[in-house]
């Protein structure tokens, strides 16, 4: 297979996994209005247990890691997406009932940082600063895959599962479940005074999204074989960031359009340019500020994004004869609601 | 008990660079009332416009480079703030978009310094200290100079905030701007002014920072900056004297749980303090009615 080919492949890889990532965070800010940015430490979980659960033990390997079961592929993502969750469960019991937005993307940002400062000092975790490496890759010993035939192979697989995952993240947003957390997002105090227990939904949020961001981790440590913590900085999480603003918050197809623009065009293919001799590295922290730059623009011209979320329309509509419930709701309206809101803002 | 009171000195140097900082970002939050998220980055922007100055053509004593350097990043604040950050929030209701701003922000900044500077470890250009006995403490005399900066800076703070005419109006912002407004304070000139002020520290605390570690790499302001969300989160988010409180809190904590504990992770203890706030007094030590 040419080089160019495995480029292609490679790019398809990036494309579908970050559709996957950006589904992930999309259900928490998008959907439910969670700042959450420690997206890439949920990641990083999901990649590292993927691995070390698929990898045998670690005694004669030279790494020092936990786990280490020979978990065939299937599972073992399915493994490294929950244990995402579970994570996800713990910070959100402790964090998410009592802090306003800025607070809680501040102890998540500082969460990120320690996840990353543990996982790059601890060793007997997982192989502190060095990483994983040699992680087999799936099914490459039942259906004879050299290194070659592996990569379309599982940008094949990748593509699959993203597929599965936008079905059910699609059954997801249209069903009440994703009606009131966009409810949520629009404004907490409202639906809460609807009855709605927005600690449980911003909860549930949470843990979805979670094991999206590890099912997009595991992928990534299985595809290149190897996961360091050079590999999830925290400033990685602005991309997934970026990739839902510039595809459309709220909307999953925008996700692929995001993907495609910004981590297949912006952070990937500049990775195949030639680097300028007298100054390494100098295109990647160009790209970086390209990215930043990109999402600014985004935000004050186009905040909607490139394909913009759908306004559903419920069955009511102004032709509609209202009930007698929702003509009281209507006429009471304005004065008292904007009340709640106010209250529930502070 | 002797490595006690070593840890003891060290957890007042730490104390030191995190009230700086800690203030630093609690003034500006109290009057935009805002994260800004890209704190960590305008520290080492700071620490290394004093380097330029430093070691660069000028060539001048640290001490002076650092006033160059934080006055520098002041300045870049306030640009920032006017052609970037004040637009998104006037614009924007909710502050979702500020906050993922200024998070691009930090990003932005992160790699501006990895372009110019490069990415390998730097260090002031300072003469080389010989350590000072105090009593049980073990410090250099840098680490002296470090420490009486702070306190003096955190004074400075507090007659500026009690008894002039600016640190009052910025009270009064900070409690209720539409009310400060209406009643003639000039919210615009005391925004700018804060923010002045807060990249002023931003860029005192990531050169102290520099200079009490004896080493600065683009990201070291960045990775610092969960150990001064957890300084403010433990004093009480918006209140500069909790954030005073919560800097010699966690300096202490860190360094003294270094005796006992690997001190690779002394930083970590940071966070578990944070975490045992949110459990306990979610509020924080010094809590201000609606800021949590």
């Amino acid at each position: 297979m040419s080089a160019f080919w495995y480029y292609v492949f490679t790019l398809l890889f990036f494309l579908f996994d970050y559709f996957i990532l950006a589904m992930g965070l999309n259900i928490q800010y998008g959907e439910t209005g969670i700042l959450n940015f420690a997206y890439i430490g949920f990641v990083a979980i999901g990649a590292y247990v993927t691995g070390a659960v698929s990898m045998p033990d670690s005694a004669g390997t030279g790494q020092h890691y936990i786990l280490g079961l020979n978990i065939p592929f299937p599972i073992n993502l399915i493994i490294g997406g929950l244990t995402a969750s579970a994570l996800a469960l713990i910070v959100a019991l402790i964090s998410l009932r009592r802090l306003r937005t800025d607070y809680l993307a501040m102890v998540l940002i500082s969460l990120s940082l320690v996840l990353y400062d543990i996982c790059n000092n601890f060793v007997p975790l997982f192989n502190g600063a060095d990483g994983l490496y040699n992680v087999p890759e799936p099914m490459a010993g039942v259906l004879k895959l050299t290194t070659n035939s592996f990569v379309p192979f599982f940008a094949g697989v990748a593509g699959v599962v993203a597929l599965i995952m936008w079905f059910l993240m699609s059954r997801i947003t249209r069903s009440p479940l994703g009606r009131t957390f966009r409810a949520i997002r629009d404004d907490a105090g409202v639906a809460s005074a609807l009855g709605k227990g927005v600690f449980r939904y911003q909860l549930t949020s949470m843990l979805i999204g979670s094991f999206y961001a590890g099912v997009g981790g595991g992928l990534i440590i299985q595809f290149g074989g190897s996961f360091n913590p050079s590999a999830w900085l925290p400033g990685e999480t602005f991309v997934i960031f970026a990739v839902i603003i510039v595809g459309g918050v709220g909307n999953n197809i925008g996700m692929i359009a995001g993907s495609l623009l910004v981590e297949t065009l912006l952070v990937h293919l500049p990775a195949f340019l030639p680097s300028i001799p007298s100054h390494p590295g100098l295109i990647e922290y160009v790209d970086a500020m390209v990215i930043g730059i990109l999402l600014m623009v985004m935000l004050w011209f186009r905040p909607q994004g490139m394909i913009p979320e759908r306004i559903r329309r419920s069955p009511i509509s102004a032709s509609t004869p209202l009930s007698s419930v929702t003509a009281v709701a209507a006429r009471a309206g304005a004065e008292p609601l904007s009340t709640v809101e106010e209250g529930g803002a502070s | 008990m002797q490595q006690f009171w070593l840890a003891f000195g060290f957890g007042l140097v730490t104390a030191s660079v995190l009230a700086i900082s800690a203030v630093g970002l609690s003034l500006q939050f109290g009057i935009t009332n805002y994260i800004n998220f890209a704190y960590g980055d305008f520290m080492a922007l700071g620490a290394f416009l004093t380097l330029e100055v430093n070691s660069g053509f000028l060539h001048l004593n640290i001490w002076f480079a650092m006033v160059g350097g934080s006055l520098g990043m002041g300045v870049l604040a306030v640009l920032i703030n006017r052609f970037l950050l004040s637009p998104f929030a006037r614009r924007f209701d909710k502050t979702f978009y500020v906050l993922i701003v200024t998070f691009g922000l930090s990003l932005i900044i992160l790699n501006v310094i990895y372009a110019i500077w490069g990415a390998n470890v730097r260090a002031y250009n300072m003469p080389i200290e010989q350590v000072l006995h105090i009593g049980p403490f073990l410090l250099t005399r840098n680490q002296l100079i470090v420490m009486a900066i702070s306190l003096s800076l955190m004074v400075l703070v507090h007659i500026m905030l009690k008894t002039t005419r600016l640190g009052k109006s910025m009270r009064a912002m900070s409690d209720n701007t539409t009310l400060a407004m209406t009643s003639g304070i000039d919210t615009k000139r005391i925004t700018t002014i804060t923010w002045f002020l807060s990249g002023t520290m931003a860029g005192l605390a990531g050169t102290v920072l520099g200079i009490t570690e004896g080493n600065l790499t683009p990201a070291s302001g960045e990775l610092f900056l969960f150990v001064i969300f957890a300084a403010v989160i433990v004093g009480g988010v918006g209140s500069i004297y909790g954030a005073m409180a919560g800097a010699v809190l966690i300096g202490l904590a860190t360094e003294i749980s270094a005796v006992f504990i690997n001190p690779s992770y002394k930083l970590d203890v940071a966070f578990v303090l944070l975490i045992l706030t949110l459990l306990f007094r979610p509020s924080g030590l010094f809590a201000r009615p609606g800021k949590a």
